[in-house]
């Protein structure tokens, strides 16, 4: 039995639907995030879990409790704003202590709790200062302890990481990760940021225009995605159109591509054929047959990555992507003939919606 | 920049010429023998403000100021606080209405304002009609832009939307989120606004004289009465009321600059 569970759940403003027939079971503990473009809907799913906005249908239950008209202050959940929303005029203490107040917490209870958070934060120093005495990923673990004094049912992020800097950014996700599994928390997770989703969820949810577009693990949604717009949104994606031409083959424009069985297709069927970057090998020479898909082109750009380096390739009016080790990109310069070669496994063959 | 420096203190002492003359002229004439037939006074004495104070009604017309000074601007923060921020999150299309409603007052000349309101409160069946209420009724219209404006601009500068979901989704209500979380941030706002209201009321005179007139005598009133014969007096006069305004400025100045030591940085996030 799922913990969280949201029915059928439509929203809409003014004529735009924001969240299209939104069903999804979210299991007790576990981290979850809502992963798409800005539009697409998914912070107003959060704030329909939250109670700030009304499902215009559906429903929304939480431990077996329909929570759909409940009024925010009542259900128990807690949130993290992308802009932190810390209380200016109260001190860090009384920030945390807030949650806890409101409740009718006694004092002394509240003392430990409030310490307890700050510990779980790793800011027990910060207590007495205010929120404009602190640094923004600061401030955002004062939000994040200020939410869980409370001890919620759930957790919600709203884009928390989003005002901060590459290098915070990337510890805090961290640390939020690892303050989530040790109270095994159930948490929403919203983000654009594809990274931060596939480095921290057991789950993610990718929308686009109101509508979800796959549910699965990390590493389903990276490797085996379901949609054209789940595969090109998920890390880069080149993409070769065509028709099938037989039964483990694809005819795009002056180029056969062997992929693996096609028995979901007719033959004739407009397909695309997906091919990730970083399953692309670049040969100097031309490679043996047996390399698979060989494609001879020229290199129009070579742009550094850190850890590794992106080729562009220009072959018959289509452009490759294609990353390669730094050390490799070293015999390879611009306006040089090369052959990618990739095998038809690596293939990922999907209809083209009329 | 030399010159840039000296200009800018030649329009800061012309400012303050402009300003501070005639008050220190007042202050001259109030203490003055007599100073009308040479350049400077031709003596000094405090006989006038001895004179000016010694009277009933000075105290009397005082303590009507202060009442109806202080009444007005707690009614009105009580009334335009939680109004605001009512409209500001919940009702952000009728912010024009509040517009509107605060172009009224200067727009209506003070004469017009009041025969409209006695007109208006003659037919209601609530006895208002010749009572002290009536005034700080009148009042209260007349000043409520000054009330509004402020704490609306207060309620704009700070993110009350995302404070006020922060503190639902901690369990507070309307009620606690407004008294714990918006009031103690619009602060510095509310307390401008009860200034402007305050002194506004405390300087009073057209809707005074003719809603209540000589049944409820406020300060001005006095102070005009006095013009008609004794100008030294009256001087007296303006100036206790000029450092009334002064004081009443400073003390809240004073309680809302003590609060916003703690919270000067309102910005949310960078």
């Amino acid at each position: 039995m799922a913990y969280l569970e949201l029915k059928n759940v439509h929203k809409t403003f003014g004529n735009v639907k924001a969240v299209n027939d939104f069903t999804l079971d979210i299991n007790k503990g576990k981290l979850v995030s809502f992963l798409g473009p800005s539009g697409c809907g998914k912070t107003t799913t959060l704030r329909m879990i939250a109670g700030f906005e009304q499902p215009d249908e559906g429903t929304i239950q939480l431990d077996n409790e329909d929570i759909t008209i409940v009024s925010p202050n009542q259900r128990d959940i807690g949130m993290v704003f992308q802009a932190y929303a810390l209380f200016p005029n109260m001190s860090v203490r009384q920030n945390i202590a807030f949650g806890l107040k409101m409740k009718k917490t006694p004092k002394v209870e509240i003392e430990k709790r409030v310490d307890e958070v700050l510990e779980m934060v790793r800011l027990k120093d910060t207590a007495k200062r205010y929120p404009h005495q602190l640094s923004g990923g600061q401030q955002q673990r004062i939000a994040l302890a200020r939410a869980l004094a409370v001890r919620p049912r759930v957790l919600l992020l709203d884009e928390p990481l989003s005002a901060l800097d590459a290098e915070v950014r990337v510890a805090l996700r961290g640390e939020i990760r690892r303050i989530q599994s040790d109270l095994a928390i159930t948490t929403v997770y919203v983000t654009h940021d594809q990274e931060e989703a596939l480095s921290i969820s057991d789950q993610v949810v990718v929308m686009e225009n109101g509508v979800i577009q796959q549910v699965g693990t990390p590493q389903e949604i990276y490797r085996a995605p379901q949609t054209r717009f789940v595969a090109t949104f998920i890390g880069t994606a080149n993409q070769f159109f065509g028709k099938v031409g037989g039964e483990s083959e694809v005819q795009c424009s002056g180029l056969s591509i062997s992929t693996r069985k096609l028995s979901d297709f007719t033959k004739g069927q407009e397909v695309v054929v997906l091919v990730r970057p970083e399953l692309i090998s670049v040969n100097t020479s031309q490679p043996s047959a047996d390399a698979g898909n060989i494609i001879e082109g020229i290199v129009e750009t070579v742009t550094f990555h850190g850890a590794v380096t992106r080729l562009g390739v220009h072959m018959n009016q289509q452009r490759v992507v294609a990353d390669i080790t730094v050390n490799s990109a070293e015999s390879i310069s611009l306006n040089q003939t090369v052959w990618l070669s990739f095998k038809p496994e690596v293939c990922k063959v999907m209809a083209v919606a009329e | 920049m030399r010159m840039n420096k000296l200009f800018r203190s030649i329009v800061l002492v012309l400012f303050l010429l402009f300003m501070l003359v005639p008050l220190i002229a007042t202050f001259l004439f109030s203490i003055s023998t007599r100073w009308d037939r040479t350049i400077l006074p031709e003596g000094f004495t405090l006989e006038w403000w001895k004179k000016v104070i010694s009277r009933g009604a000075f105290g009397l017309t005082l303590k009507n100021s202060f009442y109806i000074s202080f009444a007005t601007s707690i009614a009105l923060t009580i009334l335009v606080t939680p109004t605001a921020y009512w409209v500001h999150i919940r009702a952000p299309k009728s912010k024009v209405i509040f517009e509107i409603m605060s172009a009224f007052s200067f727009g209506i000349p003070g004469v017009i304002l009041a025969l409209a309101l006695i007109r208006f409160y003659s037919g209601i069946p609530v006895p208002l009609i010749n009572t002290t209420n009536i005034l700080l009724l009148a009042c209260m219209e007349l000043c409520f832009p000054f009330m509004y404006r402020p704490v609306a601009n207060a309620l704009d500068s700070i993110d009350i939307h995302t404070l006020t979901e922060a503190s639902q989704s901690l369990g507070g209500n309307w009620i606690s989120t407004f008294i714990h979380v918006i009031l103690p941030n619009i602060f510095p706002g509310i307390a401008s606004g009860f200034l402007l209201v305050f002194s506004t009321v405390f300087a009073e005179f057209t809707l005074t004289n003719l809603l209540v007139g000589a049944r409820f005598k406020t300060f001005p009133i006095y102070l005009v009465e006095f013009t008609r014969f004794d100008g030294r007096q009256a001087s007296a006069l303006a100036i206790i009321s000029f450092v009334v305004a002064w004081v009443v400025s400073l003390l809240l100045l004073l309680i809302s600059g003590k609060r916003t030591i703690t919270s000067d940085n309102l910005t949310i996030g960078h």
